[in-house]
């Protein structure tokens, strides 16, 4: 087909703003699935994309459009991750089209995410279709639409088209629009083949499949290709298009998007964001916008029953086959025995991943405090990474901290304002700039310290909002803080479960919240047990566990004296799933109860 | 601590201590509320098969030393007949030997009669334990106890008539509904009736009994805070009225501490007879079948079948002496049971013991080693860290 009748483009939207609707919409018009065939959402594959409305993996499809114009065209729908934890798979995604249809919910107008992903796609230079959509919502609001489209985005209000993907209005005025408006694919004159990698999948026959934008040249069955960036050679085994099924091809040329089998095994082996090129004639440059994805948010995982270590450790590994950007390792710790360290892309990462562990792998978990990757500088030394409190060096060791930072924008009703600002004071965030989005809303632009988001933020900003808040973000500088590593000790004894990397002037109230958290749920003992939490040796926050007051039970006469023993040796028995720490025995889940919370 | 270790030369229990016998009368005319023990409802046919079984399992079990107390509990062993209660008292007196010191028959308030009374005193009773439990109608009603506040203080009248050298009475405190006034309104009243020793329990929720029930249900409510409070009103207080606290719960005016019961709790020997009763005897603790008619086949036969089998080890035994003689106000000596059973983990213990008197919760007077009243409140966790101790497999 000839590259000029091909399109390449995706849909970008905040939560919730219909795009799926509009995807299968897109396909029934085209009628590359049959209605019938349509289950709802087509293109959310998982059970819980689907429960969240969030699309997780990207799906890509190619369609068939006879236009006005009497051509057949060819359309290639990239289906992007709506979260930013995903920013890095959205860029790619964003990277393998030359257009993007910003859809906005009528009745929510511009949202967090909405000027995110269009700040996204203006930067990967794409031609930008605004959609307003669920334009037949009674609480359609398409003045305030199109003002904030000029004021905030600056896109010119005429371009927008009017929408509903429910009712199926205006889907011809979009598939004409890509048509007309989005640029055929580029670069396609490239001297050499050049095929970006913007996601894999595995499959238990096939091995990782890659999926790839071809910008130039060809790639067929049986040549050797060459993944630039990881430098690693592999040979084509099948290559496909998205109908959405998979389709067998004989070759994927220039403006195709499609899939590719090779000899690798592992998706682990194969980057998003990597160029593929053939051995032969192996392309001189990459395409642009190349970078190893690394996770930001680290967290412990561990079994609650510790017989389902085996179950966890198999749970991981199959998640990770279809998802590089997550990593773990083994890990043990004091108080939760065997478990892994994990790494995320971010907190919604987190939280899915941790999900699908307990639904789909039904193993129930316990996570530790998730912590960021700190830069750790000492005395002639080179700077060492630590995401795990526990490998923090010795505090004389250390010239400076310093930790990552994200730059975000937070949606709120203006009545909020004050309360937010307090918010983000507390969590040591500045605000940089504070826009006017219509007359009851405003958008606030802060920087924060990533570690300082990960528990509450998101909770506080929906309850602060009574749930009109919305908050985006994007990873920032690492800065310089007065960090310190609080430990917790029970008895004298660290408990590695509950060391965190702090702030100095948050480590004693956080110390104080923490001990008296324990001190609520260990049990009475019959001996006097500190809960102490120190910074550099030193105690900043004590409290005791409870001393046992009364543990005594009448009626010990002959016969019952073999019941008593009984009941005695139960306990004993109890005691020994219990945690030892000193001679304090502390039931498994107390732990978990103080980390729940 | 040095003094607790045991010399290396110390014989091992040279001299069999005392010996105490338990018969267990497993008759009730109902099943109060609250109570687990094995008793079933009174026949004229249960009752002979009762008389004639305890007589076969005395053939079968004859005591290798006289026996010096005797206990009949239940069950309610004042549910028999006079002559019933004289037929039983023969036997048991045939069976003992001379040396016999103290022989305590429980009773409940409604059966208490001048005949039963008469009779127990011909045959030797020496104490009377009556189960009260309350002054409290309500109460009473509340626990499913078939006698009334009068027929309670009736019965300790007829008992005092009859001149019994010691007489108990039971009380039961932490009951559904109970404040703390009225409980203390029941020891007083208690107190003023002047008997030889009292008992105080507090309410414990057994499973199998209606009780369990109705706390599972939610019709009943545990309340731990009063609990602990009522426990240390009630020691200060009959302590002060001139009854010292022997043991967890039991109180006593001198001289009128239970024999038998310390016995027990010193870990010396008794012979259980009847359904359901305990026995620790020749190197063995175990307990008779709990069903009346399979025992009375049993002995019948000439067998005599225990459950709940435990063999009676040195060790054994040392940790039980310490969990259970702790609970008695004077202690234990730590010395004197090293002796007697050298070859317990002693070492261990004392890591417990010197732990327990670090925190508080136990001190020394002399050669003795006793919880404070403190400590006795934890008694229970307290015999938990001597076995997790002395027996850590």
């Amino acid at each position: 087909m000839d590259v000029s009748l091909t399109r390449n483009f995706c849909i970008i939207a905040h939560v919730d703003h219909g795009k799926t609707t509009l995807s299968d919409r897109l396909l029934e018009y085209t009628s590359t699935v049959s209605e019938r065939m349509l289950t709802d959402q087509h293109l959310d594959a998982m059970d819980l994309e689907r429960e969240r409305g969030i699309t997780i993996k990207s799906h890509p499809v190619t369609m068939v459009y006879r236009a006005k114009d009497g051509h057949d065209y060819c359309l290639n729908l990239m289906d992007t991750p709506g979260h930013v934890d995903f920013s890095y798979e959205v860029s790619r995604s964003l990277a393998a089209c030359e257009g993007a249809l910003l859809l906005i919910d009528a009745a929510q107008g511009v949202e967090a995410q909405t000027v995110a992903n269009a700040h996204l796609a203006f930067a990967q230079d794409l031609k930008v279709i605004p959609v307003i959509n669920k334009i037949d919502l009674p609480s359609a609001d398409l003045e305030l639409c199109t003002k904030q489209l000029e004021d905030i985005l600056m896109i010119p209000a005429e371009e927008a088209i009017l929408a509903s993907g429910k009712s199926g209005i205006g889907i011809e005025d979009i598939l004409e629009a890509v048509v007309k408006q989005i640029p055929p694919p580029r670069w396609h004159n490239y001297p050499r083949t050049r095929a970006l990698i913007f996601d894999s999948i595995y499959d238990p026959y096939r091995g990782a499949i890659a999926y790839a934008r071809v910008f130039s040249g060809q790639l067929k069955v049986g040549d050797n290709m060459l993944f630039m960036g990881a430098g690693q050679k592999t040979e084509i085994k099948e290559v496909g298009i998205f109908t959405p099924k998979m389709a067998k091809k004989a070759v994927l040329s220039a403006g195709d998007v499609g899939y590719i089998v090779s000899t690798i095994k592992d998706p682990a082996d194969i980057n998003t964001g990597d160029t593929l090129t053939l051995t032969r004639e192996p392309a001189a440059d990459m395409l642009p916008g190349y970078k190893e994805v690394r996770p930001m948010v680290f967290c412990g995982l561990y079994p609650l029953e510790s017989s389902d270590y085996e179950k966890l450790k198999s749970a991981l590994g199959r998640l990770r086959l279809n998802d590089a950007a997550f990593v773990y390792q083994s890990e043990s710790s004091l108080a939760l025995g065997f478990g892994f360290r994990c790494g995320f892309l971010g907190l919604l990462h987190m939280e899915i991943i941790q999900e699908r562990i307990r639904r789909e792998h039904d193993v129930e978990i316990i996570s530790t405090y998730p912590s960021v990757i700190y830069q750790v500088f000492k005395h002639g030394q080179e700077m060492i990474e630590v995401d795990n409190p526990v490998n923090l060096p010795e505090p004389g060791s250390i010239t400076e901290i310093r930790e990552p930072t994200i730059k975000a924008a937070i949606h709120i009703p203006n009545t909020s304002m004050g309360d937010i600002m307090s918010l983000v004071m507390e969590k040591r965030g500045t605000i940089e700039q504070t826009d006017t989005l219509d007359a009851t809303r405003v958008m606030l632009t802060c920087v924060l310290p990533l570690n300082e988001i990960l528990i509450d933020f998101n909770d506080r900003l929906k309850s602060i909002t009574r749930g009109y808040g919305s908050m985006d973000y994007e990873l920032g500088e690492y800065q310089p803080g007065n960090l310190v590593k609080m430990d917790i000790m029970i008895n004298g004894e660290p408990v590695d479960a509950f060391s965190s990397i702090v702030h100095r002037d948050k480590a004693p109230g956080k110390g104080r919240d923490l001990c008296e958290k324990l001190a609520e749920i260990i049990p009475p003992q019959m001996f006097k047990v500190a809960i102490q939490a120190a910074v550099d040796g030193n105690i900043i926050a004590r409290d005791n566990v409870r001393v046992m007051r009364k543990d005594v039970t009448a009626k010990c006469y002959g016969g019952d004296i073999t019941r008593k023993r009984k009941l005695l040796d139960k306990q004993k028995e109890g005691k020994k799933k219990m945690k030892q720490i000193g001679r304090v025995s502390i039931p498994p889940d107390a732990f978990i109860q103080v980390l729940k919370n | 601590m040095s003094e607790m270790l045991p010399m290396s030369s110390a014989p091992a229990e040279p001299v069999p201590g005392p010996l105490g016998l338990y018969v267990h009368v497993p008759f009730c005319a109902t099943t109060c509320d609250f109570c687990a023990f094995y008793q079933t409802r009174p026949t004229a046919e249960g009752i002979a098969r009762y008389l004639e079984g305890i007589a076969a399992e005395m053939r079968l079990f004859p005591p290798d030393r006289p026996v010096t107390t005797v206990f009949w509990g239940g069950g309610t062993p004042g549910l028999l007949a006079p002559s019933a209660l004289r037929r039983l008292g023969e036997l048991v007196r045939a069976y003992v030997g001379d040396q016999l010191v103290e022989w305590t028959v429980e009773m409940a308030p409604a059966s208490v009669t001048r005949a039963r009374l008469e009779a127990l005193r011909d045959v030797g009773v020496t104490r009377i334990s009556m189960g009260a439990q309350s002054f409290s109608p309500e109460l009473l009603a509340a626990l499913g106890r078939q006698h009334t506040r009068e027929q309670v203080l009736r019965a300790y009248d007829r008992v005092r008539a009859a001149e019994f050298p010691s007489v108990n009475l039971d009380l039961m405190f932490a009951l559904p509904g109970q404040t703390e006034a009225e409980w203390m309104s029941d020891l007083d009243q208690a107190v003023a009736l002047a008997p030889d020793h009292l008992s105080t329990y507090c309410l414990t929720f057994e499973e199998d009994t209606k009780l369990w029930v109705k706390l599972s249900e939610g019709r009943v409510k545990l309340d731990p805070e009063n609990e602990d409070r009522l426990y240390e009103r009630t020691w200060e207080h009959l302590t002060a009225a001139g009854y010292p606290q022997y043991e967890v719960a039991n109180f006593a005016r001198p001289g009128h501490p239970c024999l038998h019961n310390l016995n027990t709790w010193h870990m010396h020997e008794w012979i259980g007879l009847g359904p359901a009763a305990a026995s620790q005897y020749a190197g063995l603790r175990a307990a008779n079948t709990a069903d009346l008619n399979q025992w009375f086949e049993n002995v019948g036969q000439g067998r005599r079948v225990t459950e709940d089998r435990v063999e009676l080890t040195p060790e054994l035994l040392a940790q039980d002496a310490l969990i259970f003689g702790l609970r008695l106000t004077a202690g234990v000596n730590p010395v004197a049971l090293a002796r007697r059973f050298p070859s317990a983990q002693w070492d261990r213990a004392r890591g417990v013991l010197a732990d327990l008197e670090a925190e508080g919760w136990a001190e020394k007077s002399g050669p003795l080693f006793r919880l404070t009243t403190a400590g006795r409140l934890l008694a229970d966790a307290v015999g938990e860290a001597i076995l997790t101790a002395m027996d850590p497999g």
